[in-house]
């Protein structure tokens, strides 16, 4: 039975390896693609950011009353962040606020009146900001705005300490990992590990369902719409040979498409991780050890198998790939949330994840990336996988002995 | 020897909570001898393809059997599939490959050896004058071609019994009478055949007996001058237009 399976995968995978099309789209295209697309966004964003930063922001300032001697400082810091300055008068305050709504200026600082006696008695007052949090300048000028102010703050309750002559020390009880140390305890690896197990098991098991549909709704709706199924069928071959070789074919060109997917994904995430706010050096230093590699091909099969099983039972079912596709778009929704439900899951997640195929086996994926999988955990993943694949092949080949499915009479 | 015993066939429709059962083919018996070509008539939905595809194992009959030597398609289906040769118009080829890969592969799902498998490549492409476009993708073949490689694969194994479904069907004059001189040849050599067509001329040309169905009954069976002796006519043509088309010459000798 293995054999004639063997001659059906050889002729399966020659018919999807020596395609040209097939093969640039499985291999190619991700493997270009998702560089491509992550280093184009990454350039737009960075060049969006370096506009804002260097964008000369219009600044309204109403200075309140009576505060003409103490609005030098204030004047001075805000004159330190790329700004051209407009001093409005209160019948004006009005119109500079619509304007910023307007997107035609970027900030309106209201000082209240006679604040210069709140500094004296050394009480508290309250600046104004407005400001436009759709427009992307306004936020900018906000943010920094912000900073000067912070940094005025602190240098006048400096000053009010050193009058005092009290020491500056007096604002700062104890501070927090201040002596240069390595304080972070986790596994050497482990920290870069963390962030790429939130993303890359969700990356994994949607790319692997990605290039199971690629081949897998043409290896039997295909088949069944093109009329060459039967060939097979009146040959001395067994149907349980005949799925098992169509499974295990797209089984391969799941993990091949998943794999030069993933190798994208790691060339593009110098670009990627950047935009997470992550050193994308950091990811390209990550590496794994031969015995996780072990581990992470012993979790990747028996799961791409359960996904190749899964596409090839919605294939079987199907007239054609058209509505093999339809067919699969449900699926396919299921299998995104399950790998989205395991991004966040924290330390310990829940029971019902760990039983649940596919999930459990996404969750071992980050452990083993965060360095930390047990064989026990293994065991169960790659378990579950195996025998909700026997429950689907047996279901497939059930199918495949129903004339009314097979045949569509 | 093929024999085909009280063949019954019915398909189940559901539609809109209702079953519609749909009689294929009713009752339909006959045989076939080594070195004899039988040709099974009739118009489109007569219930030809269906009767071929429970003598192929494709489908189960829904009572009845067939048989081949002591084999039956309920029993035996594997045993079945390694005697016969089986070829329907609805059964098309990968165009993705070459015939001569397509001959490995079927080959090899026929249990067959290398050596063997060019031994029978190399007969079956001289006879069918093949050897010009074995490397070629089957897309790229004429509709001739494509039926000559499909021929070809459906015999790799040297099957006993040979189950053509409109074997001519759609090719030109020349590519014609190679399949058909073909099938004499492979006729002469000891083989059994079965042929259903619509194409009389052809049948008549070939054909050693007949069976004529109609609406998934067999109407008549026989030699061609049975037939006609039955129907006091002289053309098979006229018997069969008679069948599927009232008041014709045909009907109004059933009639008698």
């Amino acid at each position: 039975m293995l054999s004639d399976s063997i001659i059906i995968l050889k002729k399966e995978l020659r018919r999807i390896f020596t395609d040209r099309r097939m093969l640039a789209m499985l291999v190619l295209l991700p493997l270009l693609m998702l560089p491509v697309m992550y280093s184009v966004m990454a350039k737009m964003g960075a060049s969006r950011d370096s506009e804002i930063t260097s964008f000369r922001s219009t600044i309204c300032l109403y200075e309140g009353i009576g505060n003409e001697t103490v609005m030098g400082p204030f004047i001075e810091s805000i004159s330190t962040i790329n700004t051209e300055l407009e001093i409005v008068q209160l019948s004006e305050v009005e119109a500079a606020k619509l304007a910023i709504t307007e997107k035609e200026k970027e900030l309106l600082i209201v000082m209240p009146d006679n604040f210069h006696e709140s500094l004296v008695e050394c009480s508290t007052f309250d600046i104004g900001v407005y400001f436009n949090s759709t427009a992307d300048y306004s936020q900018h000028a906000y943010s920094r705005i912000s900073q000067v102010m912070a940094s005025l703050n602190g240098d006048i309750v400096r000053e009010r300490i050193l009058e005092r002559d009290l020491s500056e020390d007096i604002l700062t009880v104890f501070t927090l990992n201040e002596v240069p140390m390595q304080y972070d305890l986790a596994k050497e690896g482990s920290v870069i590990g963390k962030i790429i197990s939130i993303l890359l098991p969700f990356f994994i098991i949607i790319y692997l369902f990605v290039n199971s549909m690629k081949v897998g709704l043409d290896t039997v709706a295909g088949e069944k719409e093109r009329g060459t199924l039967a060939v097979t069928l009146v040959n001395q071959v067994s149907r349980l040979s005949i799925v098992i070789g169509k499974m295990m074919s797209v089984m391969i060109a799941a993990i091949v498409g998943a794999a030069s997917s993933v190798i994208g994904l790691i060339i593009g995430s110098k670009y990627f991780m950047g935009m997470f706010g992550a050193s994308g050096a950091a990811i390209s230093s990550y590496s794994m050890s031969t015995l996780h590699i072990l581990q992470f091909a012993i979790v990747i099969i028996p799961l791409a198998v359960l996904v190749a099983s899964m596409v090839l039972i919605v294939s079987t079912f199907a007239r054609n790939t058209k509505e093999g596709q339809g067919m699969i778009m449900p699926v396919y929704f299921v299998v995104m949330i399950m790998g989205m439900a395991t991004m966040q899951t924290g330390d310990v997640p829940p029971k019902w994840m760990l039983s649940t195929p596919i999930i459990n086996s996404l969750l071992v994926l980050k452990e083993i990336f965060i360095q930390g999988a047990s064989w026990s955990s293994i065991t169960t993943a790659c378990l579950s996988s195996i025998v909700f694949s026997v429950i689907l092949i047996y279901l497939t080949l059930r199918m495949f002995n129903s004339e009314k499915i097979l045949f569509r009479i | 020897m093929l024999r085909v015993e009280n063949l019954f066939k019915v398909y189940k429709n559901r539609k809109k909570n209702v079953t519609e059962t749909v009689e294929a083919v009713k009752d339909v018996s006959f045989e076939c001898s080594p070195g004899e070509i039988f040709g099974l008539l009739g118009p489109n939905g007569a219930g030809k393809t269906t009767t071929l595809r429970c003598i192929s194992t494709l489908i189960k009959p829904t009572s009845g059997n067939v048989y081949i030597d002591r084999y039956n398609v309920l029993n035996d289906e594997k045993a079945i599939r390694s005697r016969i040769g089986f070829l329907t118009s609805d059964m098309k080829l990968d165009g993705f490959f070459t015939p001569d890969y397509m001959m490995d592969y079927f080959g090899a799902l026929n249990k067959m050896s290398k050596d063997d498998i060019q031994l029978r490549k190399d007969y079956l492409f001289n006879e069918l004058q093949m050897s010009d476009f074995i490397h070629k993708k089957i897309d790229k073949l004429s509709t001739g071609m494509k039926q000559k490689t499909a021929i070809a694969i459906s015999l790799i194994h040297d099957p006993e019994v040979i189950i053509f479904d409109e074997p001519t069907n759609g090719l030109d004059v020349i590519t014609s009478k190679s399949v058909t001189d073909f099938l004499k040849k492979y006729a002469q050599a000891g083989k059994t055949i079965v042929i259903s067509t619509h194409i009389m001329h052809v049948a008549e040309k070939i054909c050693d007996r007949f069976g004529i169905l109609v609406e998934g009954e067999l109407k008549e069976i026989g030699s061609l001058n049975d037939i006609l002796e039955n129907n006091s006519s002289d053309s098979l043509e006229d018997v069969f237009f008679g069948y599927i088309l009232p008041g014709s010459e045909g009907e109004v000798s059933h009639a008698q």
